[in-house]
């Protein structure tokens, strides 16, 4: 009896030894998917310390989430960039580096300089060039050039964050509960993420007009960069910087474009500018219809390019008209990429309307750990180097002790429209506002450049205006230029107007000559 | 069917080996000639080369692997050589992959990781 008892302890002893042999093996797979721990947070249990698996996991690999997390590297922070692009209605992707890299900034401006080159080659029959033959533009030459640029950036972009041991992962982030986040890749595989805290940095997609047959045969600027064909004739619908800009451009490669607007010019810039644009565009080719929406765009053709039917409805009355493109392009506003990222699981407050998320100065939501920069912030500029000045100075608050916070103010910007738009400060417009007319000065001129001088290109288009606030000893509020070069003239006057330029310094400055500048002294 | 290795010398047969793979992966790694012992004037081509060939097994299959020995250092200086003109490589050792901008160039080269993230990215 007692050797069966003897036996029967040790067989339980050794039973028990192989289950929780079994159970440590499952909580260590268990450990890679939900943590125990928490589970328990998220069903409101008190959170404990413990490590997470990031000190900062930043949602969005564009300008101002790669900043943010190159600068937390340099400081030993273990950093996660989780970056993901949602294909466009017609299928179009692209690699880490965001709007700018891929389908804004730098594709645009390099499609810019391709139709400037255009008026070069004009002009320089003035200067003496002889080419017999007509000069005429492959877009597939030149979109090759640019797509394979963009792809050494984005590239470059995946060795610098190997390099500073910044985990990447292209698959889409969104929080599930306090302090964690859910990434999915292309092929849906699901990972959880925790980390100390978090940086959103999501950006904006195009709008849609939400009327038949837009997302089926539109493109967005999200498609135009990349577009293996050329778009051939073309019918923007938009009078934003992106419209114009697209718009100019086209037309300066050659297209016969129209721009569709529903009522202003470069809504929010100085309007007496963005008049001045819409006619020298006007001037050069690019037919306006204005006061019109699209109601239904329809496809005649297939193709690439096809054939389109847009209808459009008057905005002043019940007027109809018709036109025929082979490429619409929508450039009507961009929507910021906040509601489906799982805000609401962790509180994180936004813009119901705008889907903009509020931030204090230091750039913090709502909730404590989690941050924003970038497009999606309320009431800040939309523009790059806001959001990598914003991204990297957040960092260094948090994790160097620093205590600069970024300088929404005076930020320079530049429209490359086919005569671009230079500004830093006040439009006339908000000056008045803020100011009272009788308080402003305004000095302006139109200009010349020398280099039009000999193709004999308009003498009367280019223009630099400065606003100055009297009661403060004339400092210079203001700076527009209109002409050549506009972004090259106006960052050294960003300096100036930061540093708290007044007329009287600017007067007393030298000009350099022969340049457009020299007419801002 | 795995990858396969071919071995080069000089930018013309270069270009017909890559030339003849057309439409499969191919990855090239650039190096300075090597003399009679089998070393190459180039010492960071020294240090690359075991690095990139213990990774080449990530590389995806039916890649070809082309190990192309570029010439001597003198014809390597000359700033119109054909690997610079054509190829617009600018130092050796170079590893890239064919066709796209993506590449490693010189110390770049000796890190494990990055070469692993050449051979298996999309």
């Amino acid at each position: 009896y007692e050797d069966n008892a003897m036996f029967f302890v040790a067989y339980t002893v050794w039973v028990m030894f192989q289950c929780s042999l079994i159970l440590f093996v499952f909580s260590v797979q268990a450990h890679k998917e939900v943590k125990p721990q928490k589970l328990l947070e998220m069903n409101g249990h008190t959170p404990v310390p413990h490590a997470y698996d990031y000190d900062l996991i930043v949602i969005g690999g564009g300008s101002g989430g790669l900043a943010a997390a190159k600068e937390a590297a340099k400081y030993e922070k273990k950093v996660m960039v989780l970056d993901f692009v949602t294909p466009t209605p017609l299928g179009n992707s692209w690699g880490l580096g965001g709007t700018c890299v891929n389908v804004g900034c730098i594709p645009k401006k390099l499609m810019h300089q391709a139709a400037l080159l255009g008026q070069a080659l004009q002009d320089s029959r003035k200067f003496g060039w002889q080419f017999t033959e007509e000069v005429e533009h492959n877009w597939m030459t030149m979109t090759e050039s640019v797509q394979n640029y963009i792809g050494s950036l984005n590239w470059g972009y995946r060795v610098a964050l190997r390099e500073k041991k910044v985990t990447y992962e292209n698959a889409y982030g969104e929080f599930v509960g306090p302090h964690t986040v859910k990434a999915t890749n292309k092929r849906g595989v699901e990972k959880l993420y925790t980390a100390e805290r978090f940086l959103i940095a999501t950006g904006e997609r195009p709008r849609y007009l939400g009327i038949p047959g837009d997302k089926e045969y539109c493109i967005s600027s999200d498609d135009l960069f990349s577009l293996p064909y050329c778009p051939g004739k073309t019918l923007v619908v938009g009078a934003s910087y992106v419209a114009l800009e697209c718009a100019g451009f086209l037309a300066g490669l050659g297209l016969d474009v129209t721009v569709m607007v529903r009522s202003i010019l470069l809504r929010g810039f100085d309007q007496d500018i963005a008049n001045k644009i819409g006619e020298y565009m006007e001037e050069h080719g690019i037919n306006f219809i204005r006061e019109f929406v699209p109601i239904k765009v329809e496809q005649i053709e297939e193709g690439t390019p096809g054939r389109l039917k847009v209808i459009a409805k008057s905005t002043k009355g019940n007027q109809i008209i018709e036109g025929e493109y082979n490429t619409v392009l929508l450039a009507i506003g961009r929507d910021a990429c906040t509601r489906k990222i799982g805000l609401d699981k962790v509180g994180v407050k936004i813009n119901e309307k705008t889907g903009k998320i509020p931030v204090n100065d230091e750039e913090q939501t709502n909730v404590p750990y989690i941050y924003a920069v970038g497009d999606i912030l309320q009431d800040k500029l939309e523009l790059t180097p806001v959001a990598i000045q914003a991204g990297r100075l957040l960092v260094q608050r948090l994790y160097a002790g620093a205590t600069s916070k970024c300088d929404y103010v005076n930020v320079p910007t530049t429209v490359f429209t086919p005569l671009e738009y230079g500004a830093c400060g006040y439009s006339e417009e908000a000056a008045v506002e803020k100011f009272g007319e009788e308080n402003i000065e305004v000095y302006h001129s139109h200009f010349w450049p020398l280099e039009w001088t000999v193709p004999s290109r308009d003498n009367n288009k280019c223009y630099a205006k400065i606003i100055c606030n009297i009661q403060d000893n004339e400092r210079v509020i203001g700076f527009h230029v209109l002409g050549p070069n506009a972004g090259e003239v106006t960052q050294g006057f960003a300096a100036a107007i930061k540093c708290g330029m007044t007329k009287e310094q600017l007067d007393s400055t030298i000009g350099i000559h022969p340049v457009c500048a020299e007419v801002c002294i | 069917m795995g990858w396969e290795e071919k071995q080069v010398r000089g930018y013309p047969e270069f270009v017909q080996t890559a030339q003849r793979y057309h439409g499969r992966p191919i990855f090239a790694l650039f190096c300075g000639d090597k003399d009679a012992e089998g070393r190459s004037w180039c010492p960071d081509c020294v240090t690359a080369e075991p690095v990139v060939r213990k990774e080449l097994h990530n590389m995806p299959d039916e890649s070809v692997f082309i190990y192309c020995l570029v010439g001597d250092r003198a014809y390597w200086k000359d700033p119109n050589n054909e690997f610079r003109k054509n190829l617009k490589l600018t130092g050796v050792p170079t590893l890239l992959k064919y066709g796209t901008p993506q590449k490693l160039v010189e110390e770049e080269c000796f890190k494990a990781e990055l070469v692993r993230m050449l051979f298996t990215e999309d």
